[in-house]
């Protein structure tokens, strides 16, 4: 059985919420031994948001802890304690590479900076992902990951036609950053690899989330103007939107890349006769008459049911797909004849399905290798195995409310 | 002068648009070098998306193309014909990594076949971006990015709204899909070098764009699997404020989900009457009666300025944010301070100011190496002087357009 990439690397994980937690995910997957340093006093987060099995909560039933802390571990301390610092300490001096995303300064004041984790280990590497970066005059602003969609400027460049500026559904910021952090961790043990040096990176959740309306920044470099926001619409594709079906909530997604496209599609709908039609028959004049043309296909998807609309046009290679809700999703027969879903049981919510690995190697077996950790579930294993405390010594920290 | 990170590997990179030059550019950023194929009819497909200097369509200066591909090498090749097999062949034998997105339907006609180029380069990490993935029933269906955000459940979970609700979901600007499909193939193609390490062979990477974007769907995904509830854009939130609100020069985020924040912000709205009402009492009761406190919230927010009120509120300790437009960004003193645009001269259209470093490393960090090549510029250099092809051998592969 092929060795997993980052299988011997070990991360002290001192993430919370999303981004970090989804950047941890990201090496987990590639088999590193990830452990998250929780507390019972302060619980992350997505330990206390639903979904909860029946509705009810509990820091080990949520979804969304659940979700994305899969394939880690949990180990308890409660860090104003001194003798956890140490702890604390004495597993950085074991890992590879250390994790936070804590308000600026945070690291710092509990005495887990980065210049004195580098005199616990040379060549650590850490990562901080915050939202504004360690440094810059804005660096003790508060940053929320669902406002960092609207700092960005892809909320001024996202909504309907005429309409105000739209967020984009999710806290996109925070995945982002953290699959970028991911992608530096990874920089960082290849330069460590071959120098034998550590580092540390500053990720800020503002600037990877800027970076992602490139095309926009450039416009206003070049022209000194940014493009007008135009819903699910395209300056070089046409048709190209999202269309109302048949029942209660149902859309499809659908563009004609090309004129070939756009003519194949006038069969499809019943109207060959639209691809000649001067209205429609060039780019610019559908551009020119597209909400005539939305009209029009309107028409035909709203009797029509998402999927039935995108198998045929699928059968003519005209792009299309359902607008799907996560109901369609975690019951498409394509997603689940693929091994993206995941089924393992956990300790207290038994099995759910959750969403795996979206690479595939051929000869290295990725799997998510067991359910998300219940709170401080590896508190013992971390302190006898890795750091050598005796069971004595565990009890002991354990009655001095060291390991809560 | 600091080392690269990801120096000495070397990357071969093509396809068209977003996710395979993202990832490529990903890692030609930390050091890699990346030869960026183009087809020599037409190449990327991202140059004819734009932006351009004046609105005017020209293949060398098309902004998308720009940014994704800074740093590289860029070399002309026809992939369907003989002799470009065998160029093709050529550049595998001496590289790490081959990063592609091509449509699987297309994969064979191309060569971009791992088993047969395995057998070239034991060593090579090839990365397949697909729509779909390289297996399933929808393996061989098209995709453009608005089809895979709506495939992915992120579309289905925006627009829309209390008034709106008969909108369709929204798209979010420029080519999302493509970016998270080629940052996770970053992630991969660097695993599958990690994994390289300990077995000394390569292998085959696949990438399923559509997976990417279930992987991010926050805590919404886990509602059917763990209540059997289907989430979307309709009704209300539970929580607010957290939304937009418009200032007399631009709009604002709003985030009060901690009750100190609300109370901060009510005291630097000089504390209303109406801040006290019972049915503003706390975040679930102001997100059940937003209707009722936006209008509200709303007035005494017209008449500020986006940037006082943001440094005012961020000074109360409430996560404010402006609604930032390309030239706020632009002019942002803490980006600036930060250095986070970089400027880029390039041949065509003369310097610009792009993205930089998305990430700053202490030991080796992003540097700027060569503007986006022309197309074909790199043509003499990389099979002239590194693959020692002769003047007169490269007329003919030119005169044939096998580059």
């Amino acid at each position: 059985m092929a060795r997993l990439p980052l299988e011997g690397i070990r991360i002290a994980d001192f993430t919370w919420v999303w981004a970090g937690p989804f950047c941890t995910l990201q090496l987990a997957h590639l088999g590193a031994e990830v452990i998250r340093i929780e507390t019972a006093t302060r619980p992350c987060i997505t330990r206390l948001l639903p979904p909860w099995p029946d509705s009810k909560p509990g820091v080990n039933r949520s979804g969304y802890f659940n979700q994305y802390n899969q394939g880690k571990r949990s180990l308890t301390l409660n860090l104003k304690q001194p003798e956890a610092l140490t702890i604390a300490k004495q597993l950085v001096a074991k890992s590879d590479i250390v994790t936070e995303n804590f308000a600026g300064g945070v690291m710092d004041r509990l005495g887990l900076g980065y210049e004195t984790l580098k005199q616990l280990r040379s060549d650590i590497i850490m990562i901080s992902l915050s939202g504004y970066g360690v440094t810059g005059p804005e660096k003790e602003y508060i940053s929320y990951g669902p406002a960092q969609v609207p700092m960005s400027g892809m909320s001024s460049l996202t909504g309907y036609k005429g309409w105000r500026p739209m967020h984009v559904g999710i806290s996109y910021g925070d995945p982002n950053g953290g699959l970028h952090g991911a992608f530096a961790v990874l920089c960082a043990l290849m330069y460590r690899a071959r120098t034998g040096k550590g580092q540390y990176i500053d990720l800020s959740q503002w600037e990877t989330s800027t970076a992602m309306v490139a095309e926009g920044l450039l416009d206003h470099g070049m022209n000194g103007t940014q493009p007008e926001r135009d819903g699910n619409r395209d300056a070089h594709m046409a048709p190209h939107g999202v269309f109302r079906c048949a029942g209660h909530d149902q859309w499809v997604s659908l563009a004609a890349r090309n004129d070939d496209e756009w003519q194949q599609l006038c069969v499809l709908i019943g109207r060959p006769e639209l691809a000649i039609d001067p209205r429609f028959a060039t780019l610019v004049a559908r551009k020119q008459n597209e909400d005539e043309l939305e009209a029009i296909l309107s028409a035909w998807t709203s009797t029509r049911s998402p999927q039935a609309v995108t198998e045929q046009l699928q059968a003519a290679r005209i792009p299309a797909a359902p607008s799907m809700s996560n109901k369609d999703l975690a019951t498409d027969p394509h997603l689940n004849s693929r091994s993206i879903f995941v089924h393992h049981e956990h300790p207290e919510v038994g099995v759910k399905q959750h969403v795996g690995i979206p690479w595939q190697m051929s000869k290295t077996s990725l799997a998510v290798r067991h359910p998300a950790p219940t709170l401080g579930q590896d508190t013992d294993y971390v302190l006898h195995e890795i750091l050598g405390y005796s069971a004595t010594d565990i009890s002991a920290l354990r009655e001095r409310q060291v390991l809560s | 002068m600091a080392e690269r990170a990801l120096e000495g590997i070397r990357i071969v990179e093509c396809g068209h648009l977003v996710s395979a030059a993202y990832a490529a550019k990903l890692m030609a950023d930390m050091g890699a070098e990346v030869i960026k194929i183009e087809e020599p009819a037409g190449g990327d497909q991202a140059r004819r998306r734009g932006p351009y200097p004046g609105h005017v369509p020209h293949p060398e200066k098309s902004g998308l193309f720009l940014y994704l591909n800074t740093n590289k090498y860029g070399v002309t090749l026809d992939l369907r014909q003989a002799a470009g097999q065998s160029l093709f062949h050529r550049l595998i034998k001496d590289a790490d990594v081959l990063i592609h997105n091509y449509h699987p339907t297309e994969m064979a006609g191309l060569g971009l076949d791992y088993t047969t180029l395995e057998k070239i380069n034991s060593r090579l990490v090839m990365t397949s971006i697909a729509p779909f993935g390289l297996s399933g029933p929808h393996k061989d269906y098209q995709a453009t990015d608005l089809t895979l955000w709506n495939a992915g459940g992120v579309a289905y979970l925006n627009g829309g709204g209390p008034g709106t609700d008969d909108m369709p979901p929204l798209k979010t600007f420029g080519q999302q899909a493509g970016y998270q499909a080629g940052i996770n193939a970053g992630i991969a193609t660097l695993g599958a070098l990690f994994a390289r390490l300990a077995s000394n062979e390569g292998q085959h990477v696949e990438i399923s764009a559509q997976e990417c974007l279930l992987s991010i769907l926050e805590l919404t995904f886990e509602f059917f699997p763990y209540m059997g509830l289907t989430t979307s854009r309709l009704g209300q939130k539970p929580i607010q404020p957290l939304d937009f609100l418009e200032c007399r020069d631009g709009w604002i985020f709003l985030c009060c989900v901690e009750e100190h924040q609300w109370r901060n912000f009510v005291e630097l709205m000089g504390s209303p009457e109406w801040a006290g009402e019972e049915i503003f009492a706390d975040r679930l009761n102001r997100g059940a009666n937003w209707d009722a406190l936006q209008p509200l919230l709303q007035d005494w927010i017209k008449d500020q300025s986006v940037d006082d009120l943001y440094h005012k509120a961020q000074s109360r300790r409430v996560p404010i944010a402006p609604v930032s437009t390309m030239g706020d960004l632009f002019n942002n003193a803490h980006l600036k301070a930060r250095g986070f645009f970089a400027t880029i001269d390039h041949p065509a259209t003369g310097p610009l100011q792009y993205p930089g470093a998305l990430y700053k490393f202490s030991e080796s960090p992003w540097d700027l190496r060569r503007p986006a090549p022309l197309l074909g510029q790199h043509n003499e250099e990389i099979y002239g002087g590194r693959l020692g092809i002769s003047p007169s051998a490269l007329a003919e592969l030119q005169a044939s357009q096998a580059i």
